[in-house]
């Protein structure tokens, strides 16, 4: 899992059928410079802190939206958390890797530890 | 599996069922000479590490597996797992 911050969605029309009514979001991670740049503990608008890496493409069923911190999970355990989506008894084969899991309240750091 | 130091912790009320009442921690990866690499990862915790501790993280079914021995866990949802508190490493 890694943490990142939503900083827009993907749509598409033509896809797999299994894919169909999945929100499709694109997310920023934070790396270490990140999150030293952040003061407080504070989330979702902290001043200062611009998320790197490359951005990733992440189902989600808990209406996080832009400029929100959230919780990615990657292969198998992405497929496990949308799975509650799905009709009862139907293995999770929906076309994910990555799937937002927790939207985040509170980050504390021990920065100084490290 | 990843080396890393434990620099902080996550709280998400809104989170997908899978998750309930897992503690999740912010993990710093190391490379080979121990400097910091700049990579960030969020694993569960059931060691119970503080911050500034020294771990390592396993990750897909190797993580699940952390959690609750296999081969009957893939319905746990983990895809990175404190796997290990390091007392040292050379």
């Amino acid at each position: 899992m890694f943490l990142g911050r939503v900083v827009g969605s993907v749509w598409s029309t033509v896809k797999w059928p299994e894919a169909v009514g999945l929100k499709l979001l694109l997310v920023r991670p934070y790396c270490l410079a990140d999150l030293g740049a952040k003061t407080g503990g504070a989330t979702g608008g902290a001043a200062g802190a611009q998320p790197t890496d490359d951005l990733v493409v992440c189902a989600d069923r808990l209406d996080a939206g832009p400029g929100d911190d959230v919780v990615v999970a990657f292969g198998h355990a992405a497929r496990v958390a949308m799975s509650g989506a799905l009709p009862a008894g139907q293995k999770p084969n929906v076309p994910i890797d990555a799937a937002v899991v927790a939207v985040v309240d509170r980050v504390e750091l021990d920065g100084e530890k490290l | 599996m990843m080396r890393g130091t434990i620099i902080g912790q996550v709280w998400g009320a809104r989170h997908v069922a899978g998750l309930d009442g897992r503690k999740l921690v912010l993990v710093a990866a190391r490379d080979d000479a121990g400097a910091p690499t700049g990579r960030v990862v969020v694993a569960i915790d059931t060691l119970d590490a503080s911050g500034g501790e020294d771990v390592t993280v396993a990750f897909g079914s190797g993580a699940r597996n952390v959690l609750r021995a296999g081969p009957d866990n893939r319905d746990l949802l983990c895809d990175a797992a404190v796997a290990a508190l390091v007392e040292g490493a050379e």
